[in-house]
């Protein structure tokens, strides 16, 4: 505990300064001119190879294009709210729920933790284990213990009865897996004065990323979303609610029927609130630490109710709700509602090598030399805004990097956010089960085996490849033919090296860390001023 | 004081927007910026590197079979004064790749020491210095001959202020080119050529003396204006010291005063022309002999005392007996003109560049000719490049 118990103060991004806005107009603008740029030279009628590929290549790349502005958009709108002090005599209530199969340990110390939070409140456990112990725990931190067993709609059903049950103003719905600091509601409540505002969301931190190559790579790809990201919806008034750690007013979970539904009850509920007219604010301050997935089976699980969920904001919630938000609040929506879109796109980056590779089809008729040439500034700046941004980090220190093993599991995901993006479509429904607590074994083929498959093919590819060109093609159809073949290997050759990162979760996963992280976790030590 | 930080970050946005502009843009008036020609430079060495561990695998065989070539390729005087006859071709598949020329090579039984390709002035990725094609037939053992044809239209006006506006550009073109208006181009051309480690055969500004084809033609230019622009390459050539650049005037002789248009012995390497027979497709062609288009002309080119080079080379089928038509040819060329050092085929299946419809020079499909083609050539070029 002693070594980590900088983990454990309070913090928060740093304010936002005119000079730093400077500094990203001016890399947007370069970025601008180097997508027009790139854009120009990329639709050319000499670059169409094969038409209707042509058009598939075109979809999944300016698709990932778009999704690097959608993101300078975003950051060009960074804001950190001013501080407000918690007025006293509000009347609040925490609100967080037990399901069978969680650890009984962790909920000891989560509710030690909720006890210490100095701000005067009550507690709630909503329990459906019909487990007597939970109830044994609730009592030993005088947290209020409600039995709601056989509830349907998972964890948004029971805090929707729970709010039948209970008269207080505003509400923490919190996370089992997550410890809050004693001055968690001080920071958050003072912003409530503003009548119109319907929920404060803080940031999500963890405290088990070290624990494995999947918590850390998982933890990676959240950084970024709970400083800036968050920051910059904040400032385009579409901060959204992110499940855990979330403080709503009651009045404005009332007036839209309570608490959203389903695999993406957060967002729902966001969207919901925004249209309307409730605002929101995010406080990209670290006062809790929870738990991210350990192993890569968990991961993927959390991840497929993602993908699956999210879409239901694009599906059923903005062509409702359009004509009632703003327009930037629209553009952030349809932002997150098609983050997943990645699962659809990335298998053709992954195929159309190897369809040049083995059967000479070429979907656009450019030179490698050439697309580097315009895509090279493109990425170049894309990097810098990504490196620049770091700066409103939650907890810069722990926080900053290139995030690789985030980029790494990221592509290995892409199973399963093409099947979240095919169900969504489908519109076929998946259970809610919440996220695993604690590391699950997983079976190491079982994990990785489209990785193994990838690089399965690409060694044989290669091998083909160099044994083709040494001993088979003719001379005069080799010399000027290097060029396009190993830039297509190239191609091939990145995803090969990222799917790296999930081989290694996976071999990882069959021998998960031992003991709960929070078995470490002193209660009584959370919270403070950095030192 | 916030409307202020608004203007102050739009204003922000929009001057690095312009000056990315600008960047971009002067990046790329200095031919194709330094990114370009350094992705070109490894594209290149990753093709030399390809073939040099085929050769290592015991698979560079063409190169083997032109080591007789090598003395040429190490020394761009004696590429000068060609003791033997240098078979060469163009193929239609070129500049997309080399197979022709090796399907050409293996019909008639020989591998051919140089290989040409046409390259055109201009602002465009493939109007640069071609490196990648010259290091490709340099890979497989042959030497390049590049026609180099000088459009001055293909420059943007706006990247090259000082140059006339592209619709009066090409009236005195010549003139123009003299003056150095584009050395910018040319020097640069001359200095990736300079770094080229083998010698080629440069043929710039072809059939200057016909007036109804290219726009460096006496339609545009004095002849005194062509000589001038000509002399005025070879000079920059000279300064950045590309020695191993052999210069090959090429006028169509089938116009008259073509000879007016020479240069001057300081300038020129090697003399050409074209013997292409067309037949009778056209209203102004029939169907000519050997003898006829190149016999008649040989000796005036013949007393320039330079080394003579048949740059095109080949008849269409239509209109008379093809096969008599090379068999001659080539019979001829053994007895009679023992100035020409180089001939080279023109093997384009689609060629429209003279004639509005396509025409048709390849005859790799008649056996009966391409055997009489093949034995014509085996007594041609004895010894060197004689059986494979």
């Amino acid at each position: 505990m002693a070594e980590n118990a900088e983990l454990w103060r309070h913090r928060r991004a740093r304010a936002v300064r005119i000079r730093d806005r400077l500094v990203l107009s001016a890399l947007g603008g370069l970025g601008a001119v180097s997508l027009i740029r790139l854009a120009d030279w990329w639709f050319r009628p000499a670059h169409v190879g094969q038409p209707i590929l042509f058009v598939a290549l075109s979809l999944a790349f300016w698709y990932g294009m778009s999704r690097i502005v959608l993101g300078w958009i975003n950051y060009a709108a960074i804001t950190r709210p001013m501080d407000r002090a918690a007025p006293s005599g509000l009347s609040v209530a925490i609100f967080t729920t037990s399901a069978p199969g969680e650890p009984l340990a962790m909920f000891e110390k989560t509710l030690a933790a909720c006890a210490r939070i100095r701000y005067p409140h009550r507690t709630y456990l909503l329990d459906d284990t019909r487990d007597p112990r939970y109830r044994d725990v609730a009592d030993r931190h005088s947290a209020k213990w409600v039995e709601l067993a056989g509830i349907p709609g998972a964890k948004a059903g029971k805090i929707n009865r729970a709010l039948e049950l209970t008269t207080e103003d505003y509400i923490l719905v919190l996370d089992p897996d997550h410890l809050p600091f004693p001055e968690m509601l001080e920071r958050v409540l003072g912003h409530f004065a503003d009548s119109t505002v319907g929920f404060v969301q803080v940031a999500q931190a963890y405290y088990n990323q070290e624990r494995s190559f999947t918590a850390r790579g998982a933890a990676e790809q959240t950084y970024a979303f709970y400083g800036p990201g968050q920051m910059g919806l904040q400032g385009h008034g579409a901060a959204v609610a992110i499940g855990a750690n979330c403080t709503f007013r009651r009045s404005a979970l009332t007036s839209i029927g309570g608490h959203g539904v389903g695999l993406a009850e957060d967002l729902v509920t966001a969207i919901r609130l925004h249209g309307a007219g409730w605002r929101s604010v995010y406080l990209p301050e670290v006062v809790s630490r929870g738990l991210v997935p350990e192993d890569l089976g968990s991961f993927y699980k959390q991840q497929l109710k993602w993908s699956r969920g999210v879409y239901e904001v694009v599906f059923a919630e903005l062509p409702r709700l359009f004509g009632r938000l703003r327009w930037r609040q629209r553009l952030s929506y349809l932002t997150i509602g098609t983050y997943y879109g990645f699962g659809i796109t990335m298998p053709i980056f992954l195929l159309f090598p190897y369809l040049y590779l083995w059967a000479g089809i070429q979907p656009a008729a450019m030179r490698f030399g050439e697309f580097v040439g315009y895509a090279a500034p493109v990425g170049v700046i894309g990097v810098a805004i990504y490196l620049y941004v770091q700066r409103w980090l939650a907890d810069p220190a722990r926080e900053r990097g290139l995030h690789w093993r985030g980029l790494m599991l990221k592509m290995a995901s892409w199973p399963v956010y093409l099947a979240g993006s095919v169900l969504a479509v489908v519109r076929a429904e998946i259970p809610y089960i919440p996220t695993a607590k604690e590391a699950v074994r997983g079976r190491f083929l079982r994990l990785c085996w489209p990785q193994l498959a990838q690089v399965g093919v690409y060694a044989v590819t290669l091998g083909w490849i160099v044994y083709r060109r040494l001993w088979r093609t003719a001379e005069g159809a080799l010399a000027l033919s290097s060029e396009a073949v190993w830039g297509m290997v190239f191609f091939a050759t990145l995803p090969v090296l990222l799917s790296g990162g999930a081989i290694y979760a996976a071999w990882q996963a069959r021998t998960p860390a031992a003991g709960g992280p929070w078995d470490v976790v002193d209660p009584d030590s959370l919270g403070g001023s950095v030192s | 004081m916030k409307r202020r930080y608004r203007l102050a970050v739009v204003a922000t946005a929009l001057a690095s927007f312009a000056g990315g502009v600008w960047l971009l843009t002067t990046f790329n008036t200095r031919s194709e910026g330094p990114l370009a020609s350094l992705l070109e430079r490894m594209g290149s060495a990753v093709g030399s590197l390809e073939h040099r561990l085929r050769g290592g695998a015991g698979r560079g065989e063409r190169s083997q079979r032109l080591r007789w070539l090598e003395p040429y390729r190490r020394d761009a005087s004696r590429l000068r004064h060609p003791q033997e006859l240098l078979l060469g071709a163009y193929d239609g598949g070129i500049p997309a790749t080399l197979e022709g020329i090796e399907r050409l090579e293996q019909t008639l039984g020989t591998t051919l020491p140089l290989i040409q390709f046409y390259t055109a002035w201009g602002d465009k990725p493939d109007q640069q210095f071609p490196l990648v094609m010259v290091n490709a037939i340099a890979n497989l053992g042959s030497i390049p001959v590049i026609t180099w044809e000088p459009w001055l239209s293909d420059f943007e006006s706006s990247r090259h202020p000082h140059i006339a506006l592209r619709d009066v550009r090409e009236s005195h073109g010549m003139a123009s080119v003299a003056r150095g208006d584009y050395d910018f181009y040319v020097d640069a051309w001359a200095q990736a050529a300079s770094r080229f480690p083998h010698p080629l055969l440069l043929r710039f500004g072809h059939e200057m003396n016909d007036a109804y084809r290219y726009p460096w033609g006496p339609q545009n230019n004095t002849k005194e204006e062509y000589i001038a622009a000509w002399r005025h390459v070879v000079e920059r050539f000279r300064l950045a010291q590309a020695d191993n650049v052999i210069w090959v005037w090429s006028p169509h002789v089938a116009y008259q005063y073509w000879e007016q248009y020479y240069p001057g012995s300081a300038y020129v390497d090697w003399v050409a022309t074209g013997v292409l027979n067309f037949g009778p497709i056209a209203q102004w062609s029939k169907w000519w002999t050997f003898a006829e288009i190149f016999g008649t002309k040989y000796p005036e080119l013949a007393r320039f005392g330079k080394p003579i080079m048949i740059a095109e080379f080949g008849s269409l089928a239509v209109g008379g007996d093809r096969t008599a038509w090379y068999t001659a040819a080539l019979a001829a060329l053994r007895t009679k003109y023992p100035a020409v050092a180089s001939l080279l085929f023109f093997n384009v299946a689609e060629d429209q560049t003279v004639t509005y419809q396509k025409v048709d020079w390849t005859f790799l499909a008649d056996s009966i000719l391409t055997r009489a083609v093949a034995t014509g050539i085996r007594e041609l070029t004895h010894p060197p490049s004689a059986p494979r």
